[in-house]
C-alpha cells in the first residue's frame, strides 16, 4: 500500500484512512493526513491529480472517542489544573509527536502537553475551568490521531517500577563504590609506602561504612533471592554474588580487627558490576517487548454493529469487540479485518483468510458463507450475524492453542547459570579443602578460615555478571538496527542452536498477494500486446487478480495502453469493456463460454497443467476470439532464494509447511529447492509436526506470519514473525522482523551464533583471570591488590570482547 | 590530620550531594524518555513560539 501524500510503500495494517472532499484517502501516518488535508483546504488539491496513484483506501468512518472512558484517569495537579496520560495511536515519527505536542500547547487551557516518544504517550496538564476533557481529545482525534486511556499492562507496570528500583540501586552503588576506591587507592599507597596506625584505622573505617549500604542496599535483591535459593536448595548466580561480596566483607571485617589486609572495594564492585549487568539485561529486553507490543497494538479492536436506532430505522454504530454478543450483526468494509466469526448476509465480496488458515487464495464470499475472525475482507461490503464470540471463536482457539505451547515451552538455563550451578559447589569444597590443609599443616583455626574465605572471595568473579548482558546488549542493539527485534538474550542463545528451520509458505516465502506469472499468446496477439491490452481493462477493476495484471503491465516498455470505454466488472467470473474498438472479455471458463468465445484446441489442457500448479488462469478473448492465457499466484519473494541458500550454507535442515493444498506448496518447495514440503496443514498440526521434531533432539526455528502460525512459533525452539503478522502472531514470536526481508532469517542466526561464542568466549576469560589468582589465596598469600587487578582485568576483558560482536558483523543487507 | 579529616568530610558531603541528585532524577522521571531529547532540540520553533507568548494580542 501506497501513501497518498508521500508515496511511501507502508503495511496494509498500519494504513489511516481519512475522508477528503468526499474521496477516501490512505496514508502512512496522520502527519501525512493532516498535510493532505491543509493542501487541499487550500484549494492546492490538484497537486494530487497531477500524480498517478494506484490504491485509494475506503475510509474508516470517523467515531470520536468518548470521554467518559478517560474520566477515571483524570488526576488531580494543583489549584486549577488536572492532569491526564493519552495514549495516542498513529503516531510513527517524531513529527507525529511534534504535531500532537504542538496542537495541543496551543489549545487555550492546556498547560502542558509531552509526548514520550518512546512509548507515545501524552502527558496532558489543563485547566479543567477553561478546557474540558473532551475538547483535549477532539482536538487530538482533528489531526488525525487516535487519543485512547493510557492503561499499561500490569507486566509493564512491575517491569517499569523495577528498572526504576534497579536503577536507583545501581546508582547508588556506583557512587558509593567510587568513593570507596579514594580510600582504598590511600590503602593501597600505605601498603607500599608505610601509613601510620591511626590514619589507616580511619581510612578502613569509612571503607566498611561505605562498602556496608552496598552490600545491605544495593545488594539486597542478590541477598534475597540468594536466601530462596538457599531454602529450595539452588544455588545460582544470585547465591554466587551474595556468597562472594559476602565473604570478602566478612574477610575485611576479621582483617581489620587483627591487623591486616581489608577487601571492601571488591566486596562492593562484585554488587555493582552485576547490578550494572542486570539493569542492561532488563533494557534491553523491555525495549524490544515494548516495540513488538506497539506493533501488536495497531490491531482494530472495533467492530460496526447494524442495529435498530432510537427511530426504528438500521444504524451502524462502533463498538468494542469484546462488546459485541452472538446473533447481533456487524458489517465490514473492504480493507477491514472481519473482527468475529458469523454467516453472510447481505452483500458479497472475497476474502483473505491466508492469516487464519493459510490458504493464500481469495475466498468468495455470498449471502450464507461462513466467515472467520481475523480474515481481512478485500473488496465489497457485506453484513453477516454473529454465530461465535469470546472464547468460542476460531481465533481464540488458535490463542488457547498458542499459550498451551508457551506453557509446555521448557525455560532454557542460560549458559551462565548453568556454569554456577556446579561452579559454586566447586568453590566450596575448594575453601573447605584449604582450610583442612592449613589445620593440618598445623595452622592456627582463625588463619586457616580466613585463608578459606579468601578463596571464595577471589573466586567469584564479577565480570561473569556482565558476560552475558553486555553481549546481549550489544548483539540486540546490532539486530533491532537490522530491522530485528528480538525478546531476550535467551532468545538469542536458543537461535545459536537451531539445527532446523520451518518455514511458513503464505506471506513468508511468497508475498502473500498475487503477481502475474506468466503470459500464453493463444491467437495472434503477442504475448506483450496481450498483457497491454488485458492491463488496460483491468486498472478499472479493484479485483485483487486484475490489480496484478495491471501492475504487471507497468513493467513493460514503450507503446501507451488502448483507451477502455464501456467496463463492467461481472462479479466472480471477470470483467469485460470495449478497448482499442474491439470487444475485450477478461475471466473465467464460465465468461468466456457466456461471451460465445471458443479455446482453441491445446488452450485447455494448457490452462490445467497451470491450475494443477496452484496458478489461477485468466482468459483473455478480444474481438470474440481466445487470445491469451494469463496465469496469476502468489510470488515467491525476490529474496526468498538468496535466503533460503544462506539458511542452508549456515547448517540448518529447511522445511516449508503450508495451510496452502499439495500442488501449490510443492511448487514453491520445488522453486527455493527445499525437499521438505507439509501442505494442508491446520495450525495445531503445524505445532504437533514441530513437537515431533523436538522430540527427535533437533532445535527447531519457525518463520511464520498468520495466526495459524502462532501456535507453531510459540512451540518452536524459536518463533520468529514477520512485521505485517497480527497481534497474536507478534506476540507468540521471540522475535520479529521489522522489515519485510526474508534475509533477516539467517542474518539473525548469524548474529546470533557470534553472540553466543562470544559469551562463551567472555565467561572462560571471567574464570580464567580469577583461577589464576585462586592459587595465591589457597597459599594464603592473596594481597587486596591483586584480587582488585584481577576483577578489572576480566570485567575490562569482557566489556573489550562484547563490543567485537559489532566489528566482526559485515554489512547490513539493504532490500 | 585535621586537613585529611576536612577533605574526607568534604569528598562525602559532596558524593551525598550528588547521590542525592541521582536520586531526584530517576525519581522525576529523566530517564524515562531517553529517545525525545534529540529530536526535541531540533525544533526551533520554540523561540518563535516565546515571543508570540510574551507579547499577548
Amino acid at each position: 500500500m501506497r501513501c497518498d501524500h508521500c508515496l511511501l510503500e507502508f503495511p496494509e495494517r498500519e494504513a489511516v484512512r481519512q475522508e477528503v472532499d468526499g474521496a477516501a484517502r490512505a496514508f502512512c501516518c496522520a502527519g501525512c493526513a493532516a498535510v493532505y488535508r491543509v493542501i487541499a483546504g487550500e484549494g492546492l488539491g490538484a497537486f494530487y491529480a497531477a500524480r498517478r496513484w494506484d490504491e485509494p483506501g475506503p475510509a474508516a468512518p470517523p467515531g470520536g472517542a468518548d470521554p467518559a472512558a478517560f474520566a477515571g484517569l483524570l488526576r488531580d495537579a494543583g489549584p486549577g489544573a488536572a492532569e491526564i496520560d493519552l495514549a495516542i495511536d498513529g503516531i510513527r515519527c517524531a513529527s507525529c509527536v511534534w504535531l500532537n505536542e504542538r496542537i495541543l500547547s496551543r489549545t487555550p487551557g492546556v498547560l502542558s502537553a509531552r509526548v514520550n516518544y518512546a512509548t507515545h504517550r501524552a502527558r496532558v496538564r489543563f485547566d479543567p475551568g477553561r478546557v474540558g476533557l473532551e475538547a483535549v481529545l477532539r482536538r487530538v482525534e482533528s489531526i488525525g490521531y487516535v487519543p485512547r486511556p493510557w492503561s499499561e499492562s500490569e507486566q509493564g507496570r512491575v517491569r517499569a517500577a523495577e528498572e526504576k528500583d534497579l536503577l536507583v540501586r545501581l546508582g547508588t552503588a556506583g557512587f558509593l563504590a567510587s568513593q570507596l576506591m579514594l580510600y582504598t587507592a590511600a590503602l593501597y599507597a600505605g601498603y607500599f609506602q608505610g601509613i601510620d596506625p591511626p590514619t589507616r584505622r580511619l581510612m578502613e573505617w569509612i571503607a566498611l561504612g561505605l562498602a556496608l549500604p552496598v552490600f545491605l542496599y544495593s545488594g539486597a535483591p542478590f541477598l534475597r533471592a540468594a536466601w530462596a535459593g538457599l531454602r529450595h536448595g539452588r544455588l545460582g548466580m544470585d547465591s554466587l554474588v551474595a556468597l562472594g561480596s559476602g565473604a570478602a566483607l566478612v574477610l575485611s571485617v576479621a582483617q581489620m580487627l587483627r591487623g591486616g589486609e581489608v577487601y571492601f572495594d571488591t566486596a562492593a564492585m562484585i554488587v555493582t558490576l552485576i547490578l550494572l549487568g542486570r539493569y542492561l539485561e532488563l533494557r534491553a529486553r523491555g525495549r524490544a517487548s515494548e516495540a513488538v507490543a506497539r506493533l501488536a497494538r495497531l490491531a482494530p479492536r472495533e467492530a460496526r454493529l447494524v442495529a435498530p436506532g432510537a427511530d426504528g430505522r438500521e444504524e451502524r454504530r462502533r463498538v468494542q469487540v469484546a462488546a459485541v454478543a452472538a446473533g447481533e450483526r456487524v458489517e465490514v468494509v473492504p480493507g477491514e479485518r472481519v473482527p468475529l466469526d458469523g454467516v453472510v448476509e447481505e452483500g458479497e465480496s472475497e476474502v483473505d483468510e491466508s492469516l487464519v488458515t493459510g490458504e493464500s487464495r481469495p475466498v468468495p464470499k455470498a449471502a450464507g458463507s461462513a466467515v472467520i475472525g481475523g480474515s481481512v475482507n478485500l473488496h465489497g461490503s457485506f453484513v453477516f450475524r454473529v454465530t461465535r464470540v469470546g472464547k468460542e471463536t476460531v481465533l481464540a482457539g488458535i490463542v488457547r492453542a498458542v499459550e498451551e505451547a508457551q506453557a509446555r515451552k521448557p525455560r532454557i538455563q542460560a549458559v551462565a547459570d548453568r556454569i554456577v550451578g556446579w561452579f559454586v559447589p566447586a568453590v566450596l569444597v575448594l575453601a573447605a579443602g584449604t582450610v583442612a590443609a592449613w589445620l593440618w599443616r598445623g595452622a592456627a583455626l582463625d588463619r586457616a578460615l580466613l585463608n578459606g574465605v579468601a578463596v571464595v572471595v577471589i573466586a567469584c568473579p564479577c565480570a561473569l555478571g556482565l558476560a552475558t548482558p553486555l553481549a546481549v546488549l550489544v548483539a540486540t542493539g546490532l539486530a533491532t538496527a537490522r530491522g530485528v527485534l528480538v525478546k531476550g538474550g535467551d532468545v538469542l542463545e536458543r537461535l545459536a542452536r537451531v539445527t532446523d528451520a520451518v518455514l511458513d509458505k503464505t506471506g513468508t516465502l511468497t508475498r502473500g498477494r498475487p503477481a502475474l506469472r506468466q503470459v500464453v499468446p493463444l491467437g495472434d496477439l503477442s504475448a506483450e500486446s496481450a498483457l497491454r491490452l488485458a492491463a488496460a481493462v483491468e486498472r478499472r477493476s479493484e479485483h485483487h487478480v486484475g490489480r496484478a495484471i495491471a501492475e504487471a503491465a507497468r513493467a513493460l516498455p514503450g507503446a501507451p495502453e488502448p483507451g477502455v470505454e464501456g467496463f463492467r466488472a461481472v462479479p466472480g467470473r471477470g470483467v469485460g469493456a470495449r478497448a482499442g474498438g474491439e470487444a475485450v472479455v477478461l475471466g473465467n471458463r464460465a465468461l468466456l463460454a457466456e461471451s460465445g468465445v471458443a479455446l482453441p484446441a491445446g488452450a485447455d489442457a494448457a490452462a490445467r497443467r497451470l491450475e494443477e500448479q496452484g496458478e489461477t488462469v485468466v482468459f483473455l478473448a478480444a474481438g470474440g476470439r481466445a487470445a491469451a492465457l494469463l496465469a496469476v499466484a502468489d510470488a515467491v519473494r525476490d529474496e526468498a532464494a538468496a535466503a533460503v541458500a544462506s539458511l542452508r550454507a549456515l547448517g540448518l535442515r529447511l522445511a516449508v509447511v503450508s495451510g496452502d493444498d499439495r500442488a501449490t506448496t510443492a511448487a514453491v518447495a520445488a522453486r527455493l529447492g527445499i525437499d521438505r514440503a507439509v501442505p494442508e496443514a491446520t495450525p495445531s498440526g503445524k505445532r504437533d509436526g514441530v513437537a515431533r521434531m523436538q522430540a527427535g533432539g533437533r532445535r527447531v526455528l519457525a518463520v511464520g506470519d498468520g495466526i495459524n502460525d502462532a501456535p507453531v512459533l510459540s512451540q518452536a525452539d524459536v518463533g520468529m514473525a514477520m512485521g505485517r503478522g497480527t497481534d497474536v502472531t507478534l506476540e507468540s514470536a521471540d522475535a520479529v522482523l521489522v522489515r519485510d526481508d526474508l534475509r533477516l532469517v539467517p542474518e539473525a542466526v548469524r548474529l546470533s551464533r557470534r553472540a553466543y561464542r562470544i559469551i562463551r568466549q567472555n565467561l572462560f576469560w571471567a574464570f580464567f583471570y580469577n583461577a589464576v589468582a585462586l592459587p595465591l589465596a589457597m597459599a594464603g598469600l592473596l594481597h587486596p591488590i591483586v584480587a582488585a587487578a584481577a576483577m578489572a582485568a576480566s570485567s575490562l576483558f569482557v566489556v573489550g570482547n562484547s563490543l567485537r560482536i559489532r566489528s566482526g558483523a559485515g554489512p547490513a543487507a539493504r532490500g | 590530620m585535621w586537613s585529611v579529616g576536612f577533605l574526607i568530610i568534604l569528598s562525602l558531603a559532596l558524593g551525598l550531594a550528588a547521590w542525592l541528585l541521582f536520586v531526584w532524577s530517576v525519581r522525576s522521571g529523566q530517564y524515562d524518555d531517553p529517545e525525545g531529547p534529540k529530536y526535541r532540540m531540533l525544533e526551533d520553533d520554540e523561540a518563535e513560539e516565546e515571543r508570540r507568548r510574551r507579547r499577548p494580542g
